[in-house]
């Protein structure tokens, strides 16, 4: 503290007060009279002057340079902001370059009707179609209701519905006879997971946020009560009597369902040219999807492969 | 008048002279700065406390200057410049507020 109030105290340079005290005229003086002092003061004051100017001088010099460097560095991000930009566009282009191709190889072969049938029946093309409009909320009283952060609550509570609870209401309505389902616009396929983790239902590893919806794409008039009478809406009739979970079935005469995301082809085998040039019904070429290849592993929403050979569903183009 | 003229000369030489400082010393600048505003705000209080003395004046500018630059150039050496120069900035800063005290109470006479 000493040093603090020292400076406090102190702040008048000791000179000032040696000096007047070794003229012996303190306290009378106010301004050098003689040529000499003068000029000595004016040159004090010059120094001190030329300092905060130049200080001053150099921070405005300095302004437009950091300008400079900082629109340098804003034009750097805007360049490779356009170059991704034209790489993603490059990316489309190829894609639908590849589409293309794949679309022609398959009409040669004879078999690009089944490939837009199978992709709405795999799931990697949109399709739309009458069906099904499920909704599923969890009871009004359980803990996290509607809505909320899952994260605050802690595990299922009573009353909501559980990732195994899902897995058999989306089998019930793929027995029931749906072509194609999709949750709150997630749409499955057969390598698609509903599980859980932590407070929250996964589907495609998506976190889902309750109301659950759930599109199913099928005969209009027989999916309702086929899903009713199916394993999977008894266990859902269960849940809302003895649960208090809400579920509304609606049957709809336009769905528009989308396409699975992230879908990568694994497994592409070239077919030996046919003898018949027709095209033998069946999975064209370029269509052993990995949707079609090998079970899921762990996924619980397998689809029984519809019975019936004309689907409802329509691919979008 | 003479005292009035070389601080016009100072604003002047500082403003169209424009001498570009030197890299090894820009560190330094603004102590220089604050040292210069010390020197000032003590000499207008030495005026108005009638012990103003030229010498002293133009001495403990100079020797504020150079003393602050040599504290601060030692920190760089030992890697504690901003340090050092926040802690002149700070002492110098507080010289300056309480001059400005005095000044006030000269002047208004509270």
């Amino acid at each position: 503290m000493t040093l603090l109030t020292t400076v406090m105290d102190q702040s008048l340079d000791e000179g000032y007060a040696a000096a007047a005290r070794a003229r012996g005229e303190e306290g009378r003086r106010r301004l050098p009279t003689t040529t000499r002092g003068k000029l000595v003061l004016a040159l004090g004051l010059a120094l001190a002057a030329v300092v905060v100017t130049v200080s001053g001088v150099n921070a405005h010099e300095s302004e437009p340079a950091l300008a400079k460097e900082k629109d340098a560095l804003v034009k750097r991000v805007t360049d490779a902001t356009a170059a991704a930009d034209r790489l993603q566009r490059d990316v489309e282009a190829a894609r639908t370059q590849v589409e293309q191709q794949q679309r022609r190889a398959l009409s040669e072969s004879g078999g690009a009707t089944g490939l837009d049938t199978l992709n709405g029946t795999v799931g990697t093309g949109a399709v739309t179609g009458p069906g099904v409009k499920l909704v599923i909320s969890d009871a009004s009283d359980s803990a996290s209701g509607g809505g909320t952060d899952p994260r605050t609550s802690g595990g299922f509570g009573g009353g909501r519905l559980r990732d195994r609870d899902l897995q058999l209401i989306v089998n019930g309505l793929w027995e029931a006879g749906a072509e194609a389902i999709a949750i709150n616009g997630q749409r499955l396929t057969a390598l698609s997971p509903i599980r859980a983790a932590g407070d929250a239902i996964l589907v495609d590893n998506r976190p889902l946020v309750p109301p659950y919806t759930l599109l199913a794409v099928g005969d209009e008039k027989r999916l309702p009560g086929a899903f009713q009478d199916s394993m999977g809406g008894h266990y859902l009739r269960l849940l809302q009597d003895n649960v208090g979970i809400k579920a509304t079935v609606s049957g709809q005469h336009a769905l528009d369902l989308p396409a699975a995301v992230g879908f990568t082809l694994r497994l592409a085998v070239p077919e030996p040219p046919s003898p018949s040039p027709s095209g033998a019904p069946g999975p064209g070429p370029g269509a052993a999807g990995s949707g079609a290849t090998g079970p899921g592993s762990g996924s619980p929403a397998t689809p029984s492969t519809p019975s019936t050979s004309s689907t409802t569903g329509v691919p979008k183009p | 008048m003479i005292a009035v003229l070389g601080l016009v000369a100072g604003v002047v030489i500082g403003l169209f002279v424009q001498p570009s400082v030197p890299a090894a010393v820009v560190p330094y600048l603004p102590i220089a700065v604050v040292a210069a505003l010390d020197a000032v705000f003590g000499g207008v209080r030495a005026m108005l406390d009638g012990i103003f003395d030229d010498k002293v004046f133009v001495v403990s500018f100079l020797s504020n200057v150079v003393v602050a630059a040599l504290i601060v150039f030692l920190g760089d050496q030992l890697g504690v410049g901003s340090q050092l120069s926040t802690g002149v900035v700070v002492v110098l800063g507080i010289r300056i507020f309480s001059n400005a005290a005095a000044i006030r109470r000269h002047v208004f006479r509270a």
